[in-house]
């Protein structure tokens, strides 16, 4: 069987080879071609065009005036190794006008693994063989997955905010000095924790097979939040021209963090005890600002971490119903933390200090034993609230009293 | 299998580094094959013809023009193995700058007619043997311009080509003499020279690259190492890449009856 092109006026490298590709790539090796030019110079092109994409040409015709013809055979190697593409059929469908994220397995379910050398192969796509082999370290849908995944990914995407405006920054830059050492302080420190709260994702990202694309966004958009994050309480720590301390013991907690090589491990310990107890600091530097930049930097960083301690109790629940040995592998991993903390004492007094002045508002004898109270209350509330998240991702009472003891006197 | 235990050794000539990165490839299939080979490179088809001739390789991965070389000094005919696909069908094309092309060789009469290194069967010696077995001699009939770069290795680089083409785009030459192959490779490369040049004139198909040995190796080895050269194929992921370097989607069993119009042409211009 021969199909026939007219090619017009197109010549080699002016879009005809695009329209010879298009017409004789989906053809049957051995079946025929034939070109019809008004060009007897594109007539005899041809021949090393269909040569180089590896056709042939088998006849010739060529009458003073044209039109001139060459009929080509196709060759028979694939273009691409690997199957032909499959007959065009429904895709994932928008629904009110938005495409979410969990459309992508419209067609089917997350797998449960996937080779660890395959490469960066979006999904629905159908990889050519002769690729090099790659080497993810996270090929195992249970070890990494949340359930709602794909719905974070979405609500992370449509909650970014911009640092650099959304603050209303001149509001910081009247307070007193006591005051702006006090909030300096609060904020350095928290700063010094999403560095942490940084690296432990974008540690994982560049292991996570590319297979669990919503894995890939998920953690990138943990990762971009908390750059975010570092941003703004950086920006807030310096705009008083106070400096303040960055304290070796949040060191030393931080880098227990970032010691932890697991992932349900490091979820527990980041996403659901760290972030999860900063949600509670978060909402009391919110309340007890002295200043409307301060108060909107702490309200927009507790909406992101609202989403990353959702991750974290979504993965451990679901881990530990899949496995409930994993249960007790996840307390080893906060007891090995613990172990490594045992100089820490308590919150650094520098920073009860800090928060202390902010909820008093002064330094009055009476609105400071007021403050004291108030950070008092924090502790207590950091402690009922870690409990009921521990609950959450699927901790007995009594595990999850034992895991909230052992969890860092810094907080995260 | 060390290479030095190798029942082969090819040779080759090393017109670029990617030379290197086929061979090491190629290796990787005959030792797969059973006949495994080993691969010496040298800088010029003279040398690799004489390392033939000598035995220092068993076979020699030729030009058209090293082959005829090969033929008439050794004085009988040598055996050929194998060659590309792209061989069994080379053609020269004459450019010209678009609206100034010919339909007769002769009207090539009194332009100045640009051709590749001297020792290139398909930029030099057989556009100017094709014309004049057209009726024109373009030696006395056209100024000609050779571009004589890289010599002895028979155009294999494509420089001299570059070149003929950028003569007449500059309006230096009228019209120039390259392989088919060179400007297909062109055109897919998208080089900007050849946008206002179009192909005038077309010469009958010749053979080009093959793989030679002489009469004297061992009918079976030959025999089995053309076998797996046969075998090796454009689908296998392993060898595409170095295929595609070698400019082979296909190998094809050897064949003489393309290579009479050079051996006649070098018959009567080589001294
Ligand atoms: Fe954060
Ligand atoms: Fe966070």
């Amino acid at each position: 069987m021969t199909r026939e092109l007219d090619a017009g006026a197109l010549e080699l490298g002016g879009g005809l080879e695009v329209l010879l590709a298009a017409s004789i790539d989906p053809m049957q090796p051995g079946a025929r071609l034939l070109v019809r030019t008004p060009s007897r110079a594109t007539a005899y092109e041809l021949h090393g065009w269909a040569r180089r994409a590896g056709h042939r040409a088998v006849a010739e015709r060529l009458p003073d005036g044209g039109p001139y013809e060459l009929e080509i055979e196709r060759g028979a190697h694939r273009g691409v190794l690997a199957d032909p593409l499959p007959a065009r059929a429904s895709g994932p469908k928008p629904a009110d006008g938005r495409m979410r994220t969990s459309e992508l397995r419209w067609q089917a379910e997350v797998p449960a693994s996937t080779p660890a050398s395959c490469g960066f192969a979006p999904l629905g796509s159908i990889p050519e063989l002769g690729a090099p082999r790659f080497d993810w370290t996270l090929n195992d849908r249970d070890r990494i997955w949340a359930d709602d995944v794909a719905e974070l990914v979405d609500q992370a995407g449509a909650a970014q905010w911009d640092a650099a405006s959304a603050v209303p920054w001149d509001a910081a830059l009247e307070l007193p000095e006591f005051m702006e050492r006090a909030v300096s302080q609060v904020m350095t420190f928290i700063a010094q924790n999403e560095y942490a709260a940084l690296y432990v994702p974008a540690r994982f990202l560049p292991g996570v097979n590319p297979a669990f694309p919503e894995m890939v966004m998920w953690l990138s958009r943990h990762v971009h939040d908390e750059a975010r994050h570092i941003e703004v309480f950086t920006k807030r720590s310096l705009i008083g021209g106070q400096a303040s301390y960055s304290l070796a013991s949040t060191e030393l907690s931080l880098h227990s963090l970032l010691e932890e090589h697991d992932f349900s491990g490091c979820a527990l310990l980041l996403n659901v005890l760290g972030e999860g107890t900063f949600l509670d600091l978060l909402q009391f530097v919110d309340q007890h600002a002295p200043d409307a930049a301060t108060r909107a930097a702490a309200a927009l960083a507790h909406r992101d971490e609202v989403r990353h301690v959702h991750f974290g109790i979504s993965h451990v629940r679901r881990r530990i119903a899949l496995d409930p040995a994993e249960r007790a592998a996840l307390v080893a991993v906060a007891e090995r933390r613990a172990s490594k903390l045992t100089q820490m004492s308590g919150l650094s007094p520098l920073l009860v200090e800090g928060l202390t002045i902010m909820a008093a508002g002064s330094l009055q004898p009476a609105e400071l034993s007021h403050g004291a109270d108030a950070v008092k209350g924090l502790m207590k509330t950091m402690e009922t609230n870690r409990l009921k998240r521990l609950a959450a991702a699927g901790f007995d009472p009594q595990t999850a009293q034992y895991l909230s003891d052992l969890h860092t006197p810094n907080l995260m | 299998m060390s290479r030095r235990g190798a029942e082969l050794r090819i040779g080759a000539v090393s017109y670029h580094p990617r030379v290197v990165t086929i061979w090491e490839k190629f290796i990787e299939h005959f030792e797969h094959s059973a006949v495994p080979i080993d691969y010496i490179l040298y800088s010029n088809y003279p040398r690799l013809v004489s390392a033939v001739l000598d035995g220092d390789v068993e076979i020699g991965w030729n030009t058209n023009t090293a082959f005829v070389e090969l033929e008439q000094q050794l004085g009988e005919q040598a055996p050929i193995l194998g060659m590309r696909d792209i061989d069994a069908e080379y053609a020269t094309v004459i450019i010209t700058r678009r609206g100034e092309g010919f339909e007769q060789a002769g009207q090539l009469s009194g332009r100045r007619l640009a051709l590749g290194s001297r020792d290139s069967g398909h930029a030099a010696i057989l556009p100017l043997y094709y014309l004049r077995q057209q009726g024109f001699d373009a030696e006395t009939g056209c100024e000609l311009i050779r571009f004589d770069t890289d010599i002895g290795k028979h155009g294999d680089t494509g420089d001299s080509e570059l070149r003929v083409v950028r003569a007449i785009a500059l309006g230096e030459a009228d019209a120039g003499a390259i392989g088919e192959p060179t400007l297909a490779a062109f055109r897919g490369e998208r080089l900007a020279e050849l946008a206002d040049i179009e192909v005038s004139w077309r010469s009958p198909t010749y053979y080009h690259c093959n793989f030679t040995a002489l009469p004297t190796l061992d009918r079976e080895l030959t025999q089995r190492w053309s076998e797996a050269l046969l075998a090796m194929s454009y689908d296998d992921p392993q060898m595409r890449p170095a295929m595609t370097l070698e400019g082979v989607k296909q190998w094809l069993p050897g064949d003489r009856s393309g290579y009479e119009a050079l051996a006649d042409a070098m018959r009567q211009t080589l001294p």
